[in-house]
């Protein structure tokens, strides 16, 4: 497979990672073109083409640590929730807003399950941690997010009460 | 498959089994947990789902394929990096050429107070070399005299040419060429059909302008 194939394939899932990884959608743009631009160079030592997800999910992961050690942690950008706020039923945007403040140790994991379509192995494996490890942190966060998308719902009903 | 094993699979978002499934359909519980399940992880993918910026997948391509020629170009100025180092390495300082100046700063005043040589020897002997009437036409020939250089009998002569003054050390054994360049003096060793001619200057570009109408008049 052509590296040029690779980006047209992944390109969007790459961003959407970068975006759950930053917030913010100019540092995903640019976490993802730093990441592209590395992993071209090191396309030719890929060795399994099956493996090119995996590999082009962790060289952004990796670019965005290397852009957090370098620059600080990325700022919350009103414009840039509005932005991704678009064309979102209720449901999803509550949910949006429930994934952006899911702490990152449970937001990562399941962003690469859910975006990603990466199995528990697989996810353990990228992260550097056990299985285990990683399974817990997938049901903790379904469960975090299950509350705080009740807890805005259970809100919404109190404020919208006379 | 028990209900408590059923639904830790399912909220660790882990793909149904076959041994999940026969439990989801035998249990009517786990089974309204499934579809409220699924309600969540279709909220979930919703939610995941930002929108990718317009033109993003052209801009991608274009910063890589704009990369690819940087890198390319600065691969490129590498290896000629290389080759000019290798080549510099070639080119290293001749020996010869360095003897040649060495002569100039040593002995070439005691040359000069020895005197020339007189014309019709000076003929006779630069002749099965590089004939006195060649050199003649290159610049005025002003000094001729023998001397011991580099395990030969050798003539050193001193021409004035239209940019300056060269000397040259006229060699008749031995085919040789080189260049270097030393305490402000440039030399180029040019090879005769017999025999080596070494050209010494302060200006380079003098230099390589005699030692290129000696190549061209090779006799």
């Amino acid at each position: 497979m052509r590296f040029d194939d690779l980006v047209r394939i992944h390109a969007a899932e790459l961003y959407r990672y970068a975006f759950w990884l930053t917030r913010e959608s100019r540092q995903a743009e640019d976490v993802v073109q730093e990441a592209l631009l590395r992993s071209w160079r090191a396309f030719p030592q890929l060795r399994d083409p099956a493996a090119a997800k995996a590999w082009l999910f962790s060289i952004v992961r990796n670019e965005f640590y290397r852009s957090i050690a370098k620059n600080g942690p990325p700022l919350e950008n009103v414009d840039d929730l509005e932005l991704a706020d678009e064309g979102v039923s209720q449901p999803g945007l509550e949910m949006r807003e429930a994934l952006m403040r899911l702490p990152p140790s449970y937001a990562e994991p399941l962003t690469l399950q859910v975006l990603g379509g990466f199995s528990c192995a697989e996810i353990a494996s990228m992260l550097g941690i056990t299985e285990g490890a990683a399974m817990t942190r997938l049901t903790r966060a379904r469960q975090a997010l299950r509350r705080l998308v009740a807890g805005d719902t259970a809100k919404e009903r109190r404020v919208g009460k006379p | 498959m028990n209900c408590l094993d059923y639904r830790r699979a399912l909220l660790a978002g882990e793909n149904e089994t076959r041994a999940m499934k026969e439990h989801r359909l035998q249990c009517t519980a786990c089974g309204c947990v499934f579809a409220e399940h699924a309600q969540f992880e279709r909220e979930l993918r919703r939610g995941f789902a930002v929108p990718v910026p317009p033109g993003l997948e052209h801009r991608l391509a274009t910063a890589v394929t704009s990369s690819r020629r940087r890198f390319l170009a600065a691969a490129a100025i590498g290896v000629l990096a290389v080759g000019a180092g290798s080549y510099a390495w070639l080119r290293r300082p001749d020996p010869l050429a360095l003897a040649c100046i060495e002569f100039v700063l040593m002995e070439e005043a005691k040359s000069i107070l020895k005197g020339s040589m007189p014309r019709a020897e000076a003929e006779q002997a630069l002749a099965a070399t590089v004939p006195l009437a060649r050199l003649e036409r290159i610049g005025d020939v002003r000094h001729v005299l023998p001397c011991p250089f580099n395990g030969q009998t050798a003539y050193h002569v001193i021409m004035e040419v239209p940019q300056g003054k060269v000397t040259l050390l006229v060699m008749p054994e031995g085919s040789a060429a080189g260049r270097a360049k030393r305490e402000g003096l440039h030399a180029s060793v040019v090879p005769l059909r017999t025999g080596s001619v070494g050209v010494i200057g302060a200006d380079a570009a003098v230099v390589d302008s005699v030692a290129g109408a000696l190549r061209s008049s090779r006799v």
